[in-house]
């Protein structure tokens, strides 16, 4: 489903040039959970960015669902993202003059999804449909994110620090919702992390460190977000 | 020091307006006095015309310079919005460190140092033109009229203008300033958010989105509608006038215009491009080409912007009118009878359809290189 080898990313600072992803190779199978895990600046978001698309490989070779991403120019990543890809950021970037229903319709509208009302009850919010950013907590902007990358019937989902900005027991409530439904709707979702307990609730956990990965782990039993340490 | 001295020289808009209100009052003015000072020379037949010359003066300048300070005003306010909400963390610190409202408004004041830029260049330009605009309105019987310096104009036109928008600024980020220090840190607009109306009907999504987003950004409404409104005035007007006045004069109304009108629409879209940048990174990330993305942002502003142009054209066509009845009534010499100039007004729709739409590409075409990468934490 996911399938990375010898992927390399490195950010150019004027005449300093920061290799951020050194020879970095992982597969993940459809439907699974993995967990990208690291301390900060270990490249796991840029990692994230380069497997969804959002950013280009230097070298290396991605594929995705069957298409390769290294050989796609912005366009076609932009397109392929529009088909298969779904989002939740840890600032949930809502747009703030949209309601709950007009974010959700974000990621609907991409899909063709007229059935969108269904994924705001699923995740809780269907009372406050009409309700702006601005007026929900932070777990409910959360969920909202979830939401709106659902409605777009993703075959990914890819979650960077979704719990990062939240209180613990919000955010084992957002990750036992996001398992509820993974559950349910059988999409490979791909978490980045800093949480090592988080780790815990996933099939696969790439350790990353300095550009690198540094451990693979295959979990046999996966632990209820409730279940685990934080 | 919260507001640099860099920070409230660059105000470009406000320089502009501003400069372009000194620049037709002072050489207006300047025409005025000098005419005044030889009433006594003027022969009895050219007598109805030297008054309405001098009205001609006293009534351009009181309806360009008061409606151009209007809009200078509200782009101060702009202006002074737009810099909390980009600082709000850094002044709401400040204040729960313990700076008062009026000690971080008062370093607002650097801000009238645009006006200062902006009156200062509009004062020589419009001092160096008089040459000109003294041939033009002077006519047969006249007597020659010597160009005089007039120190009075500088001070009302340069260091008047200087000193009350420093005050306003001050003023207007005073009123800004009176929220809580956490309200300004945690980058929220004071009091409860407006609930939206549940829609009876549901439109299409990038229609939703696109009246949403003009909703959440009405002040740069005015700003559409003022450089629609500013084009088709003063460009028809620059034409219709070829009749009672040189083409110099259309030509400088022209010009004027179209840097009116040209710094209103790009002021509005930066606006909007800057203000909009977060959307536009999570629809590019979720898979809308940038092109739909312009449309959602920019496209909403169509209706404005022809609503301010069909004012614009109204207003000139009444400005006129009022000129050629209120103030040439009288005087002997041959006026032609002024009528609207149907083929004017549709080159000018057509010039300005161009103008907006090359704007509105433009701009998604720099939306283009709205970063996706923001939007991941590391």
């Amino acid at each position: 489903m996911i399938f990375a080898d010898n992927v390399n990313k490195s950010y150019r600072n004027g005449i300093t040039v920061t290799s951020v992803l050194k020879d970095v190779s992982l597969t993940v199978g459809r439907g699974q959970l993995a967990v990208i895990l690291g301390a900060s600046g270990s490249g796991k978001s840029t990692l994230l960015s380069v497997l969804s698309g959002l950013e280009q490989a230097d070298s290396g070779t991605v594929r995705v669902s069957g298409e390769t991403l290294t050989d796609m120019n912005e366009k076609q990543r932009t397109d392929f993202r529009k088909r298969k890809i779904g989002f939740v950021f840890q600032q949930y970037f809502l747009i703030p003059h949209l309601t709950v229903e007009g974010n959700v319709r974000i990621g609907a509208h991409l899909a063709g999804n007229r059935n969108y009302a269904e994924i705001i009850e699923a995740v809780g919010l269907g009372s406050k449909k009409n309700s702006r950013p601005a007026e929900l907590s932070g777990g409910e902007q959360q969920r909202v994110s979830i939401a709106r990358a659902l409605a777009k019937q993703p075959d990914i989902l890819f979650l960077d620090e979704p719990t990062g900005a939240l209180d613990e027991e919000t955010g084992r409530g957002i990750l036992d919702y996001l398992f509820k439904l993974q559950s349910e709707l059988s999409f490979t979702a791909v978490m980045v992390t800093h949480n090592a307990s988080i780790a815990e609730t996933a099939d696969l956990v790439f350790s990353m460190n300095s550009g690198k990965i540094a451990n693979v782990r295959k979990n046999e039993i996966r632990k209820s977000a409730y279940a685990i340490g934080w | 020091m919260t507001v640099s001295l860099k920070d409230g020289a660059r105000l470009f808009g406000v320089a502009v307006m501003c400069g372009c209100a000194v620049f037709v009052c002072t050489f207006f003015l300047n025409f005025y006095l000098d005419a005044l000072a030889v009433k006594d020379e003027v022969e009895e037949s050219a007598l109805s015309l030297y008054r309405a010359q001098l009205l001609t003066a006293k009534f351009v300048c009181i309806i360009s310079g008061s409606v151009l300070a209007a809009v200078t005003l509200v782009l101060i306010v702009f202006y002074v919005r737009l810099y909390i909400d980009a600082h709000s963390k850094q002044l709401g610190l400040m204040k729960a460190l313990g700076y008062g409202n009026g000690k971080l408004a008062l370093e607002f004041w650097v801000f009238g140092l645009s006006v200062f830029l902006g009156a200062t260049i509009g004062f020589g330009a419009g001092y160096a033109v008089c040459p000109l605009i003294y041939d033009q309105m002077g006519g047969e019987g006249f007597p020659g009229i010597p160009i005089r310096f007039h120190a009075e104009l500088l001070a009302c036109f340069v260091v008047l203008p200087t000193v009350v928008f420093s005050a306003f600024s001050i003023l207007s980020a005073y009123l800004r300033l009176r929220r809580s220090a956490l309200t300004l840190i945690r980058d929220r607009s004071e009091g409860k958010p407006v609930k939206a109306k549940p829609r009876s009907r549901k439109i299409p999504f990038l229609l939703d989105l696109t009246l949403t987003t003009l909703k959440s950004k009405k002040s740069l409404l005015f700003f559409i509608a003022f450089a629609s409104f500013c084009f088709a005035s003063m460009l028809q007007m620059s034409v219709s006038m070829k009749d009672y006045s040189s083409i110099s004069m259309g030509a400088m109304i022209f010009g004027i215009g179209i840097v009116l009108s040209v710094t209103a629409l790009v002021l509005a879209f930066t606006s909007l491009v800057r203000a909009n940048e977060r959307t536009v990174s999570v629809m590019k990330a979720f898979g809308y080409s940038f092109w739909q993305c312009g449309q959602c942002i920019l496209g909403g502003y169509r209706i404005p912007a022809y609503c301010g142009f069909a004012l614009g054209t109204v207003y000139q066509y009444g400005l006129l009118r009022l000129m050629l009845d209120v103030v040439f009534n009288g005087v002997n010499q041959d006026v032609p009878v002024y009528q609207f100039d149907v083929a004017v007004f549709f080159i000018v729709l057509a010039c300005f359809a161009f103008l907006f739409e090359l704007a509105v590409s433009g701009f998604t075409v720099q939306m283009r290189k709205t970063s996706v990468r923001k939007l991941t934490a590391e």
